[in-house]
């Protein structure tokens, strides 16, 4: 089994995503800020990193996974966001945002699962 | 003198001829005047302006040409005919030249004088129909040249840019304002101009000029002229139909629209932001429930009880900001009704006070309130001020320390009711103070985490100082406390019933 780190400043969201996460098997280490997101990752080396891009500031999930890329943390990271497409606010993956994934919050267990389990997948066939 | 009645002056010495001459035409229906010599010819003859004048060529005192050329010197449309006894080549060659409409041999037939009067009149009819015509035709000219610096003034003078250009691609007529947006210098009246168009500008006038048919519709575009948003211009091109319906160019209206641009901007902003500061607790319950209905997740009752405990937690904190969110839209559309009265401020302050007792407690805060005034009044409406008041107090005690004080001054000048609300908080830094009237913008610590709130408080504060042309004034220490000072001014206020006094007076 996998271990995760989940960043968002939510705490019911950090609480909700780590129960079921952890009721799949999976070590679960979570932060509330970009801070401390970028600590645990480095301390703890994680499979897999999901990160709320809207956090102090609008974009600060952006800047904590360009850091990552920066310093050769190569975990995939899964991206939630919360702000819907249809406003002009488009999250694309892309070069300029180096995440693997993205997913609108609100997300139901069965997804995220889904996801995690998908991306965890494709890490170990690369 | 009958004025209907054709006029004609018979200038004879032969005085038969000139009474039989004159009985003649009356009975025509002619008004006839006579005279027996040149000199009374050419009195009456200039004094008033007759339609006809039968002149004799030989007379005693002048020649009769010389009475023609003094009547026609001052009437040049009096028909003149010469009479003359020694009819010859010569003499009517003379009297044409001078201006004699004809000459008449005598002696002369009634007809033959009736035809020649008849003639000449008809000739007059005709001259002066033209000269009418020609003085039409020149106050027209004049008219319209009048009208075309006028209108060149109206067009040069509208804050909207108008270029025309006729079908060869020629600039025909513009505006500075068309120049000023569409970034065009040292152009020429008939010079082409559409390689010098915003590219998209010149596609559109293109699909006019380069069409077959005549197209009967307007076509809009906008244009980014500056970047970083400085300037944004809405250009409508619309054809110009030529006098055979074909098309003879194009006129193109430019609006600046860069204002509606920044409010469009603005306005999505707040959507984008409103959306998610929704959609976060929304997210938030909706793991909670996806939870608690998963039985494959085996939770324990107490965690089901403490998930749904949470869930109305948050769903609490997004009623309030569905409230506030309504709140700033009615304030913004000022629908709200207001009652406004005199009220004292601080018992309005003490009134806050009681409902925090509580939380006063819990933090054992030292609360202090002062005031100049046994009564300082303001007078407003006691939902607003009450609200405004119940949110500084409400950010003292939550951002306080344990132990901290929170104190409260009254204070009047000539100009404002000042109130200073201080507590020693936990402060803010510069940059988090200059953000702090944004919708939605909560500072957020190690020492804010566990504080809730909907983010639109003190922009809801602002609003409704605002509407009461007051002001706020910030301290802030980050660490030490914060001092937030209302101004609400009371000059305003006396003004206003100044004038609700004088008013009375007046209609009383």
């Amino acid at each position: 089994m996998a271990k995760i780190a989940i960043i968002d400043d939510d705490p019911d969201i950090l609480d909700a995503s780590s129960l079921v996460l952890t009721s799949k098997g999976h070590e679960v280490i979570t932060a509330n800020n970009p801070d401390d997101g970028y600590k645990i990752v480095v301390d703890n080396s994680p499979d897999l990193i999901i990160l709320d891009v809207m956090m102090n500031e609008p974009d600060d999930g952006f800047f904590l996974a360009q850091k990552f890329r920066k310093n050769n943390i190569t975990t995939p990271i899964i991206m939630y966001t919360s702000i819907s497409k249809t406003i002009g606010m488009d999250y694309g993956v892309n070069e300029m945002v180096p995440v693997d994934e993205y997913v609108e919050k609100p997300i139901s267990p069965a997804q995220l699962i889904q996801k995690v389990e998908k991306l965890l997948h494709k890490h170990i066939e690369r | 003198m009958d004025l209907l009645k054709q006029k004609i002056l018979i200038v004879d010495d032969e005085k038969g001829l000139r009474l039989g001459t004159k009985r003649l035409l009356e009975k025509e229906g002619f008004d006839v005047v006579t005279a027996e010599n040149g000199t009374e010819g050419i009195a009456l003859g200039t004094s008033t302006e007759f339609d006809a004048a039968i002149i004799d060529m030989k007379m005693p005192d002048f020649d009769g040409i010389l009475v023609l050329k003094e009547i026609i010197k001052k009437y040049p449309n009096t028909v003149c005919f010469i009479a003359t006894a020694y009819a010859s080549y010569d003499t009517a060659i003379e009297a044409t030249r001078v201006g004699a409409f004809s000459y008449i041999p005598k002696p002369f037939s009634p007809d033959e004088l009736l035809l020649q009067i008849s003639k000449g009149l008809e000739k007059r009819e005709l001259n002066l129909q033209k000269e009418r015509w020609q003085k039409e035709r020149e106050e027209r000219l004049l008219e319209v040249a009048f009208e075309k610096t006028r209108l060149n003034t109206i067009i040069n003078s509208i804050s909207d840019g108008v270029l025309v250009i006729n079908k060869n691609g020629e600039a025909v007529l513009y505006n500075p304002s068309a120049l000023k947006f569409l970034a065009l210098k040292n152009i020429k009246i008939e010079e082409y101009i559409i390689d010098k168009l915003p590219e998209k500008l010149a596609e559109q006038v293109k699909q006019f000029l380069n069409s077959s048919e005549y197209l009967k519709r307007s076509l809009t575009v906008q244009l980014q002229m500056k970047a970083d948003n400085e300037l944004f211009v809405e250009a409508t091109t619309s054809p110009v139909p030529a006098p055979d319906g074909s098309l003879a160019g194009v006129a193109i209206v430019i609006k600046n629209i860069t204002e509606l641009k920044k409010i469009e901007f603005l306005k999505s902003q707040f959507v984008s932001m409103v959306s998610h500061e929704l959609k976060a607790p929304i997210a938030a319950v909706y793991g909670f429930l996806k939870l608690i209905s998963d039985k494959s997740m085996n939770l324990s009752p107490d965690k089901q009880n403490e998930f749904i405990n949470r869930s109305i937690v948050r769903l609490d904190s997004l009623l309030k900001m569905v409230n506030d969110l309504l709140d700033i839209s009615r304030m913004e559309m000022k629908t709200t009704q207001r009652e406004i009265k005199e009220l004292n401020i601080l018992d309005i302050i003490k009134n806050i006070m009681d409902l925090f007792q509580l939380e006063i407690k819990k933090r054992n805060l030292n609360v202090n309130i002062k005031s100049s005034e046994i009564n300082p009044l303001f007078k407003g409406d006691q939902d607003e001020i009450t609200r405004l008041f119940t949110n500084f107090v409400s950010n003292g005690i939550k951002y306080n320390k344990q132990n901290g004080s929170l104190v409260i001054n009254i204070e009047k000048n000539d100009d404002y009711l000042v109130t200073e609300i201080k507590d020693s908080g936990i402060g803010m830094r510069p940059l988090e103070k200059d953000k702090l009237f944004h919708e939605f913008y909560r500072v957020k610590n190690e020492f804010t985490k566990d504080i809730s709130g909907t983010g639109l408080g003190l922009s809801i504060v602002k609003r409704i100082i605002d509407s009461y042309a007051g002001k706020i004034e910030v301290e802030s220490e980050f660490g030490t406390g914060t001092t937030f000072r209302v101004f609400l001014p009371v000059v305003d206020n006396a003004l206003k019933e100044n004038k609700v006094t004088l008013n009375n007076i007046q209609s009383v």
